[in-house]
């Protein structure tokens, strides 16, 4: 279980979170949405331990794994940069056909677009085990068909664990289709909190509201 | 064009006084360069990993003593050494290891300087991803030097290259004495004051050619063990 009592985060004056209390239940999949700075990184960076929290307290599993929002391709290829977090040559395989890489796998994983760090940094995360696992906006570099790809990965690895997801993203298609539960960032405070099919289809969700105002047919 | 020709006379056949020079100036700005990247590689990660009460001060005072004027360097060694300084009785003064001494004081902040603010930009996201896929400290240190190596190993090149360069501090402490302290640079100066224009160039010459094969010995050794 994840549990959240009055956390703060600022810098200098400028509070950046603020959650009075919150709680991810074990084996649950939450998505969080929220405008550009609304704190979803600040948020996953605290449960990761990556950084300090001002106030509050914050308890988590033992065993967390988290993908940062900027995913980093280390020195060699594919494989390589798999392995290097302890799994086999051919679990590196599996996972990179898994989620469409297998043909670039002698590649320098330097020399991979975006969409393809994106997926691979993925697969680095997904051959380790873990209680908790944070992903911060997964699909947001990817394709459509990449996206679809990262979404069976990810569903398919918690089917496997029984682990608890936290994942931020603009993407109410991951939302829908791996979540139950979304809970929705506004200048660092909790403004909606559901499942997510219900957010997306109430009238006056500022984030629901957001995808639809740009289109015009 | 006579600079040439004579910096080609003193190498073909190569001069006895000269290789002696080479010698010393290679033996100097290897130990130079060596020290202080053992004091200041680690020093400049610790500082630029770590955030700490005072990091600012530090970072200024690194970079106040990375403009630190060669003689300045040298006069302080100087008057550490001299026969009634505090280590007067070392009895090192005009060696080639207290020349070492002073380049360590000049070359150490520009070591750390460069790390730590390598560290701090450059490593900032493989840290992030190390930690996010639960490395042990170690390992992920070990992952910022691999992915950083030849950021560091520019580093280093930055260190070989003010030692050997460098004029201030080794004439004053090392005193340009023949067949024991004299360097290149020191040289040059000597043979510039006698008026022996193109003898002096001739050097220069000499000395940047062997800079030149310093570095791409270097970079050569580490382009064989890069990537892959
Ligand atoms: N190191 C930092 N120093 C100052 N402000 C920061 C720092 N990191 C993040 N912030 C601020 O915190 C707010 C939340 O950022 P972030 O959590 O990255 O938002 P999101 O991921 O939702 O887009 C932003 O306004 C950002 O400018
Ligand atoms: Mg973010």
């Amino acid at each position: 279980m994840v549990e959240i009592k009055s956390l703060k985060k600022c810098y200098g004056d400028r509070t950046v979170l603020d959650i009075p209390e919150l709680v991810f239940e074990n084996g649950t999949v939450t998505a969080l949405a929220g405008a550009n700075g609304s704190g979803k990184t600040t948020l996953l960076r605290i449960l990761a331990g990556i950084i300090k929290k001002t106030e509050g307290s914050v308890k988590t599993p033992a065993s967390v794994l988290y993908l940062p929002q900027q995913c980093y391709a280390f020195r060699g290829n594919l494989i390589k940069n798999i392995t290097l977090s302890g799994a086999d040559e051919k679990e590196a395989s599996v996972l990179l056909r898994k989620l469409g890489l297998d043909n670039l796998a002698s590649k320098k994983a330097k020399s991979l677009s975006g969409g393809e760090l994106q997926r691979l940094a993925l697969c680095r995360i997904l051959s380790k085990k873990c209680e908790l696992l944070l992903l911060d906006e997964p699909t947001s570099a990817c394709d459509a068909r990449g996206a679809q790809l990262v979404t069976e990965a990810i569903n398919d690895y918690k089917e496997k664990y029984g682990c608890t997801v936290i994942m931020s993203t603009h993407s109410p298609a991951l939302a829908v289709n791996s979540a139950q539960r979304l809970i929705v960032l506004g200048s660092g405070r909790i403004e909606a909190d559901g499942a997510p099919s219900d957010i997306l289809s109430s009238p006056e969700s500022q984030w629901a509201k957001s995808f639809t105002s740009g289109w015009k047919i | 064009m006579e600079s040439f020709r004579q910096a080609f006379e003193l190498l073909f056949p190569p001069d006895k006084e000269l290789l002696q020079i080479i010698g010393v100036t290679l033996k100097m700005s290897f130990f130079s360069t060596l020290i202080s990247c053992l004091i200041g590689l680690p020093l400049g990660s610790l500082i630029g990993s770590q955030s700490f009460r005072g990091k600012s001060f530090i970072k200024k005072l690194i970079h106040t003593l990375m403009g630190l004027p060669p003689v300045v360097a040298g006069l302080v060694v100087y008057s550490l050494f001299t026969h009634y300084g505090p280590l007067g009785r070392l009895n090192m003064l005009f060696t080639v290891r207290v020349m070492v001494v002073a380049q360590v004081m000049l070359i150490t902040p520009v070591v750390i300087g460069l790390t730590s603010s390598f560290i701090e930009s450059a490593s900032k996201p493989v840290i992030e991803t190390a930690r996010g896929l639960g490395f042990s400290g170690l390992k992920t240190a070990r992952l910022c030097i691999g992915e950083g190596r030849s950021s560091l190993f520019s580093v280093v090149l930055n260190a070989f290259g003010r030692s050997i360069a460098e004029v201030g501090a080794v004439s004053i402490v090392g005193g340009n004495i023949q067949w024991k302290t004299r360097v290149m640079t020191t040289a040059i100066m000597l043979e510039t004051n006698k008026g022996k224009f193109s003898f002096a160039i001739a050097l220069g010459i000499i000395l940047l050619l062997i800079a030149f094969i310093v570095n791409a010995l270097a970079s050569f050794t580490v382009r064989e063990n890069a990537d892959g």
